[in-house]
């Protein structure tokens, strides 16, 4: 059973969440009702045995390298060491996109992969930071396991969520929790149900093969991909409201954007927000520390294609997600190279006139990369 | 510590002392970037303090006084 697909997921979820309002509203802490009913979801989610096997080897994997590093960590502190165990993490994942080249490797593949290994390796980099020293399995279980937004984010960190674990609400909070919950399922479940499938029922699978309809196809598809994505992330937030656990927004009206840079923060914030955080300023800062590059902005450069190219591949290994990667992380240097060295730039996008056409003009941008992300160019 | 951070965030944003108060906004008001922030986060270092900006958003660091009073 896939994550709200159909009545049947929410009647499951419904009847399932139903102890854990009835516990919430009488002022109870919510940590081990809610572990039960992400282990209850599970069940239903990965529906086969086979399906079952992988999650219980990958979920396995992840807690022994997470708490092995844990052990280890106290004794080195050296980087090459957290690579390995970053790697030996990511291996499933890595696998699993490789697929597509070697059907054998498909073993690995298992829903919510991505979103569950990048949790994984968050860890392991808190814990080589130092910010992580002691970890309980159960709730670093239900964390990597979170069935609510398994399928397509927010992408939580595990400080914030293990401290909304930790809470005990008022009946009063955890009223407020629920209506704020039960909103973003509603209005979830219309952005996805309605507006998304009517715009790629009407819309973007009736343009034909020509530059017009391609061009169709273009604006059908960024409104397509809005409603469909910003739709499962708000009932994921929803469901993880109603659980006491209050996810991040992944999505801030994105088409209100007057630069790429203000895109990116608007757009799966969960997931630019996390590559920022753990890629992009990682990269730049050991190359500012080891003054790898004369010109200090090089670092900056480098570091928006790396992290642009791994957004891309994070998606797939194939070549419209690589050039996708490639054309985000290239705008995103001339959006670097304009702010820094055009001061007219940032005169216009606090212009309310010109900051329109800047809006316009991000739109554009972002849609024709979402184009090249759809696979219909090549 | 809000004068050195004040300091360091002059010397990264290319501005004149006393440009940039404690309370000014600093993303708000294109002072500093992300590539500005992992500026100030090395120059930090070199003063032997550490900031976890992972764990924290961006209103919580918005201001040189707000980094100050994470720092002390």
């Amino acid at each position: 059973m896939t994550p709200y697909s159909g009545l049947g997921f929410f009647f499951a979820l419904a009847l399932a969440l139903l102890p854990v309002v009835v516990l919430g509203l009488r002022g109870k802490n919510l940590r081990v009702c809610g572990s039960l009913v992400t282990a209850v979801m599970l069940l239903l989610i990965f529906d086969t045995p086979r399906k079952l096997l992988t999650l219980a080897l990958f979920w396995l994997w992840q807690l022994v390298l997470i708490f092995v590093y844990l052990r280890v960590r106290k004794r080195s502190e050296k980087r090459y060491v957290l690579w390995i165990f970053l790697l030996l993490s990511l291996q499933p994942l890595v696998f699993t996109k490789l697929s597509v080249f070697v059907q054998e490797l498909s073993v690995f593949s298992m829903l919510g992969i991505s979103y569950v290994s990048f949790r994984a390796v968050q860890i392991l980099v808190e814990i080589y930071d130092g910010h992580l020293t002691k970890l309980c399995p159960l709730d670093v279980s239900y964390f990597l396991l979170f069935f609510a937004s398994i399928l397509s984010g927010p992408l939580d960190r595990y400080q914030r969520f293990s401290a909304d674990l930790q809470k005990t609400r008022s009946p009063e909070e955890y009223e407020t929790l629920v209506k704020e919950g039960l909103w973003r399922l509603a209005t979830g479940a219309i952005y996805n149900f309605v507006l998304g499938n009517l715009i790629w029922q009407y819309w973007v699978s009736c343009m034909p093969d020509t530059l017009f309809g391609t061009l169709g196809y273009m604006y059908g598809y960024t409104l397509f991909m809005f409603f469909n994505f910003a739709g499962y992330s708000r009932m994921a937030i929803g469901t993880a409201y109603l659980l006491g656990i209050e996810q991040p927004e992944n999505f801030n009206q994105p088409f209100r954007s007057v630069d790429m840079k203000d895109f990116w923060s608007r757009w799966h914030i969960s997931l630019s927000t996390f590559l920022r955080d753990y890629v992009y300023t990682r990269f730049c800062m050991a190359a500012l520390r080891g003054k790898w590059f004369k010109e200090r902005r090089t670092c900056s450069y480098l570091g928006y294609i790396l992290t642009m190219l791994v957004m891309g591949l994070w998606h797939g290994l194939t070549g419209a997600y690589l050039v996708y990667g490639a054309y985000h992380g290239l705008l995103m240097c001339a959006n670097d190279i304009l702010d820094t060295r055009c001061k007219k730039f940032k005169a216009l996008k606090k212009d309310p006139r010109a900051s329109w056409w800047l809006r316009l003009l991000t739109l554009h941008l972002f849609s024709f990369g979402l184009l090249i992300f759809s696979g219909r160019l090549f | 510590m809000i004068d050195q951070v004040l300091t360091a965030i002059c010397e990264i944003a290319g501005a004149d002392e006393g440009e940039i108060a404690p309370d000014t906004e600093l993303f708000e008001e294109g002072i500093l970037d992300s590539f500005g922030l992992v500026e100030l986060l090395v120059q930090l270092e070199s003063f032997g303090r550490r900031l976890d900006v992972a764990n924290l958003t961006r209103e919580e660091i918005s201001t040189p006084a707000k980094i100050a009073a994470l720092l002390e």
